[in-house]
């Protein structure tokens, strides 16, 4: 057995969940730009 | 297709057996063979997420459904990123800090074993078809492209990706995912690179992105409120929220994904993963389909892009096919004038020119539509197909008579990937779900791991063999496909809803969850059947109905320790 295989996996530490609203909120006002962005391309090209 | 090309196939197809086969280590134990140990890197986790959801119909449909109704279906995914964060705040912890093999191991935890074997058994019945009919789909375009026999090729998707399954399990199904995934995305961007050098000298990207903006080919958000209507922002929003939360949040499929992560964390950030990548990677897609669209304006496209219906067609009656031949391809030559005229116009920017141009090329690029439209109406006639429709024949054909050698071989791998990758992650989320839900829970509750995972292999054989079964009979029966579909959505609105009763309704109880759940999908069955709301919409209706009957029933609930 190679010997990465005989460590220990280590004890994952989860980030908090004020982390992860803040990473939601970053999802949502990508995606948000995104669909803009795609509405403004459509109207550009479309007139 | 030349000899490179069928080269490129061929070292594909044995790449990702030998792959997904040298998977086996750590893949002894029960937990390594479904779960990988739970030690897998989100961004693996995370393309094979996407992996599994983009299946040959989806690469293949979409770009012919953007080439003939444009880019309106991008709104479908545009309730996606919403699903995926409400599940990271649901599903994904709730799941993982549960330690379960499958969703619906979970369910008999919050309710009791009966409910737990009925979601099962709902998953293990449409995801069954599904799996025949993912296979199916590509098979019969495929072998008409490469002119296999039909079953040859069912067999060697089918086959192939049950092999690796069996062998590899859940990491072999991730790590040939990713693999797969760069496959698709490099054969997709070389085609888009190839489709913008092949425009002629006087007309731009933008004037090709001009051309497709007049017809109304470039529409992404569409306001209009219809229930009737299967693509507007609405239905993307609400009834694709709801089915991406099915589909994600209670499909074994999906789930088993993201249960293979390092951590609640890790999950988290491969859903994520898709809720910033999926709408630009469908942008991407259908920008293809839109793009082989300009690029017949300025060559002759076929009128009937199934070569088989319509050389049938020719056959049976030659005299109007050549007669309809005839007119389209003048109808074509006007259309690619009118198409030149509009571009020139455009450039000198003289506003009436361009106006009196614009609507000149409509109105050819009208006349065009209606003569596909004759061709088509005259093949379903001639050839008594009613269901007729050669959308999902645009791409592999366009493929085929237009790109240069390998890379045409580089595009039908890229389709087998697409296929192969989502069969591979049903077959294994089957398998675990007959092996955890009805072998080790009703059958054999003392096991031990090696006879789990022998099992294991076993069930990813024969919903292997029953996929490709499934399959040789969805390529005749073209109803089937409309039938399994249905059934899909019967079911996933309504476990949806099941889910929501154990994540959120602290006073839900088993009986209301067991009978909510039969409640939530005969409503679907009735809205089905008694009116004609759009299948989006049943989502909403599934779960809805399954929530208020789960709760209603919930309170009728004497409990114990009163």
């Amino acid at each position: 057995m190679k010997e990465e295989h005989l460590k220990e996996i280590p004890e994952v530490t989860e980030l908090p969940d004020s982390w992860w609203y803040r990473v939601y909120l970053g999802v949502i006002i990508s995606n948000i730009l995104v669909i803009l962005a795609l509405g403004t391309f459509a109207y550009y090209f479309s007139n | 297709m030349k000899f490179l090309d069928w080269a490129i196939v061929a070292v594909y197809l044995v790449y990702v057996i030998w792959d997904g086969i040298r998977m086996t280590k750590n893949s002894g134990n029960v937990e390594g063979y479904f779960l990988a140990n739970r030690s897998l890197p989100w961004w693996a986790v995370g393309l094979s997420v996407m992996a599994t959801q983009l299946s040959a119909i989806t690469l293949v449909g979409t770009t012919g459904q953007a080439y003939s109704d444009g880019m309106r279906f991008i709104q479908f995914y545009y309730g996606l990123p919403l699903a995926m964060i409400i599940l990271c705040v649901t599903a994904v912890p709730f799941f993982y800090r549960a330690k379960v093999y499958t969703a619906y191991e979970y369910l008999e935890n919050r309710f009791d074993a009966k409910t737990r074997t009925l979601t099962s058994f709902f998953f293990l019945m449409s995801r069954g078809l599904g799996v025949g009919v993912i296979i199916a789909a590509p098979a019969v375009i495929l072998s008409i492209i490469l002119g296999w026999n039909e079953i040859t090729t069912i067999f060697v998707i089918g086959l192939t990706t049950t092999l690796y399954t069996m062998i590899g399990g859940v990491q072999a199904v991730t790590w040939t995912d990713v693999k797969q995934m760069v496959i698709i995305f490099v054969g997709m961007s070389v085609v888009l690179f190839i489709i913008f050098s092949s425009l002629p000298n006087s007309v731009s990207i933008t004037d090709g992105l001009h051309l497709a903006g007049a017809t109304g080919k470039l529409t992404t958000i569409d306001t209009h409120f219809d229930l009737k209507e299967k693509y507007t922002i609405w239905s993307g929003m609400i009834g694709g929220l709801f089915l991406f939360l099915s589909y994600f949040g209670c499909d074994q499929s999906q789930v088993q994904r993201f249960l293979t992560a390092k951590s609640v964390g890790q999950g988290r950030t491969s859903l994520l993963m898709s809720a910033f990548l999926k709408i630009p990677m469908q942008f991407l897609i259908l920008l293809i389909g839109v793009m082989v669209f300009v690029f017949y304006q300025f060559n002759q496209p076929p009128m009937i892009f199934n070569s088989v219906q319509a050389d049938k067609a020719q056959i049976s009656k030659p005299a109007e096919y050549n007669a309809l031949q005839s007119e389209y391809e003048t109808i074509n030559q006007n259309r690619q004038k009118a198409a030149l005229e509009f571009v020139a116009a455009e450039k000198q920017a003289d506003e009436t020119l361009t106006a009196t141009a614009k609507q000149n090329y409509l109105e050819a690029n009208n006349q065009f539509a209606a003569s596909r439209k004759k061709a088509s109406e005259f093949i379903k006639e001639t050839n008594d197909d009613k269901n007729f429709n050669d959308v999902n024949y645009v791409f592999p054909t366009f493929v085929i008579e237009n790109m240069p050698m390998g890379v045409v071989g580089l595009i039908i791998a890229a389709i087998f990937a697409a296929s192969m990758s989502s069969v591979a992650a049903e077959l294994n989320a089957l398998a675990t779900a007959t092996t955890i839900d009805f072998y080790r829970r009703h059958f054999k509750k003392e096991g031990t791991d090696a006879e789990y995972v022998k099992f294991g292999r076993i069930a990813t054989a024969f919903w292997g063999l029953f996929a490709c079964i499934v399959a040789i009979y969805a390529t005749n029966l073209g109803s089937l496909i409309e039938v399994v579909n249905k059934f899909g959505s019967f079911f996933y609105g309504s476990l949806l809803g099941v889910f929501v009763l154990a994540f959120v309704v602290k006073r839900a109880r088993a009986r209301g969850a067991f009978f909510g759940l039969l409640f939530g999908i005969a409503s679907v069955w009735i809205a089905s059947f008694y009116t004609d709301i759009e299948f989006l919409w049943f989502n909403v209706i599934g779960c809805l109905a399954t929530v208020t009957a789960g709760y209603l029933i919930s309170l009728t609930v004497v409990e114990d320790s009163k």
